[in-house]
């Protein structure tokens, strides 16, 4: 078996679909205006219809067109909101597949670096364990709110920066920065639950958060640990934390906006071994991006362009 | 004190006893153990670091693989069978300073020859999404059975009180794999379905427990003769 694979070899059965990993950080690019919004979506339009098409989220694209990427950022989830449905449906869905990924992940990471020290070794073995449970624990909690796996495209932008042949950049880019911002959606959606009542969801989610804040601080010792000797590459390794975190931004959807859809959730991330002056550092790249009421506006502009081009085909 | 009363705590003289009735170490409850094992120390050492090589190679070769398996409930089932390894692998390790054998974390894995060594890699090498089968079976049914073989003859065969830590850890790691061999067999009944996927499982089986066997297995010295159990051993010192 060779060692490292891409995240385009990830094996899946026959219900999954695959999403293009450039739709995830389109709005990460974009400047706070319409115009600049409205442009990097058409720009994409034909991807986003084809990775929806024969998936649940069809009639999305049928109502929205290409704008449809905008329904989900847009706005914190609220239980009474028309949308919310689907839009948790969404989250679920996309949280399993991030978890098949992060399995798949800390599984190849021992194969892929076996003269690792043993205690790296150990930790990327019982986040296997955890990762497992986490897809067990999410494939009820799809069936909980009726979703099959594989209903929504996926996108394998975790396993892609699973990809580095570097451990230290491995672990920086997936145990800290997309599973830091797990940690961000799983306080979330412990609210969301809260919030509607449903006390299966805010259990289960609560355990996978414990979960995930040890791999988070399993990412923040080991980084620390491989760049120990070496500060001009710890601090490479910082920076390419920084830039996945930038980009699973989503343009201010997860940052500490007051228009935040995934507020930064600090207190988790503080035990996870992230510092003071990292969450500083992370409140200000994240929240670089398009504001809600931009998003809301280019969501019109689009949603009219997409009906005229109905009437006119 | 007086000297007639019954004393609790061993005097100097032969007449200051205390009360208490003697039984021997062997009596409660009845101790049938033997002294004297199949290896001494520097053997049972030499074993752990051979068992800890499989041990430590499974995890690893099941890791590649769960990205590769396109079975939902396998990758799933494979991320719990990982840590069992891993903590196998590191009950085992940590076992080694206790037998003399100087503690270091990392390189105390040693394959018995490097034909072993080859076959773990010839098990590892089914990487396609296709070759879930051929896959399982290298671990499921031919390196864990062999091991459960082995260390359970290891058991039996180690000095029973001297080396009993050895053995406790070695019924963990048992108890473990055959959590681990049943698990497969509910996987292969639904997975192994037509007489291709039959012949592919029988074939792959047969290839590698050849293998297996040509190489002398986990510690290189199996499958175990007669004239090597240790009760032939007693035997043969005893006449
Ligand atoms: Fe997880
Ligand atoms: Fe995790």
């Amino acid at each position: 078996m060779k060692r490292f694979i891409d995240h385009s070899e990830l094996a899946r059965d026959r219900r999954f679909v695959r999403q293009n990993n450039v739709l995830s950080t389109i709005l990460a690019d974009v400047e706070d205006n319409v115009e600049a919004v409205v442009e990097a979506i058409e720009e994409h339009a034909p991807l986003i219809e084809n990775s929806v098409r024969g998936t649940a989220a069809e009639p999305l694209f049928e109502r929205h067109g290409p704008g449809m990427l905008l329904v989900r950022p847009n706005e914190p989830m609220d239980p009474a909101h028309p949308a919310a449905a689907t839009q948790l449906r969404l989250r679920l869905h996309g949280v399993f597949v991030g978890e098949l990924q992060a399995l798949e992940g800390a599984a190849r990471s021992l194969w892929d670096f076996p003269d690792a020290p043993w205690e790296f070794q150990m930790n990327m073995a019982r986040q296997c364990w955890d990762e497992a449970r986490h897809v067990q624990t999410f494939e009820k909690l799809l069936d909980h709110v009726d979703v099959e796996p594989g209903m929504f495209p996926e996108s394998t932008f975790l396993f892609e920066c699973a990809c580095s042949e570097d451990p230290a950049m491995r672990v920086a880019g997936v145990n800290r920065a997309l599973e830091g911002l797990a940690c961000d959606v799983f306080r979330d959606t412990i609210r969301y639950a809260e919030a509607s009542g449903d006390e299966t969801l805010r259990q289960a989610v609560d355990f996978v958060l414990a979960d995930e804040i040890t791999h988070v601080r399993f990412g923040s010792e080991w980084v620390r640990e491989f760049t120990r000797d070496d500060p001009e590459y710890g601090q490479r390794v910082q920076d390419f934390r920084r830039e996945v975190d930038r980009q699973f931004s989503f343009g201010g959807a997860r940052s500490a906006r007051k228009d935040a859809s995934i507020p930064i959730a600090r207190e988790d991330r503080l035990e996870a071994g992230f510092s003071p002056e990292e969450l500083a550092d992370l409140e200000e790249l994240s929240a670089r991006g398009p504001s809600s009421e931009t998003l809301r506006e280019a969501l019109g502009v689009l949603r009219e362009r997409h009906e005229a081009r109905r009437q006119a085909g | 004190m007086s000297s007639g009363a019954p004393r609790k705590y061993p005097g100097y003289g032969s007449s200051e006893r205390t009360q208490y009735a003697p039984y021997s170490a062997f009596d409660i409850p009845a101790d049938l153990r033997e002294l004297h094992g199949r290896w001494d120390v520097e053997a049972v050492a030499q074993r752990v670091r051979n068992y800890r090589y499989a041990e430590e190679w499974s995890m690893r070769i099941l890791g590649g693989w769960v990205a590769t398996i396109p079975e939902l409930p396998v990758k799933t089932g494979l991320g719990k069978i990982i840590w069992d390894c891993a903590q196998s692998a590191d009950a085992l390790g940590e076992r080694l300073p206790e037998l003399r054998f100087a503690r270091r974390p990392t390189g105390v894995a040693l394959s018995p020859n490097p034909d072993f060594a080859k076959l773990v890699e010839a098990i590892s090498e089914p990487e396609d999404p296709d070759l879930t089968i051929e896959k399982l079976v290298g671990i499921f049914e031919v390196l864990f059975p062999h091991l459960v073989e082995v260390y359970e003859h290891n058991i039996r065969h180690t000095d029973a009180i001297a080396d009993a830590p050895s053995i406790e850890l070695l019924e963990n790691i048992v108890a473990r794999h055959r959590r681990h061999m049943a698990w497969a067999e509910e996987v292969f009944d639904r997975l192994v379905d037509t007489a291709e996927e039959r012949e592919r499982r029988e074939q792959r089986r047969r290839e590698l427990g050849a293998r297996l066997r040509a190489c002398g297995g986990v510690t290189g010295d199996w499958p175990i003769e007669p004239e090597n159990t240790v009760e032939a051993v007693r035997k043969e010192k005893s006449t």
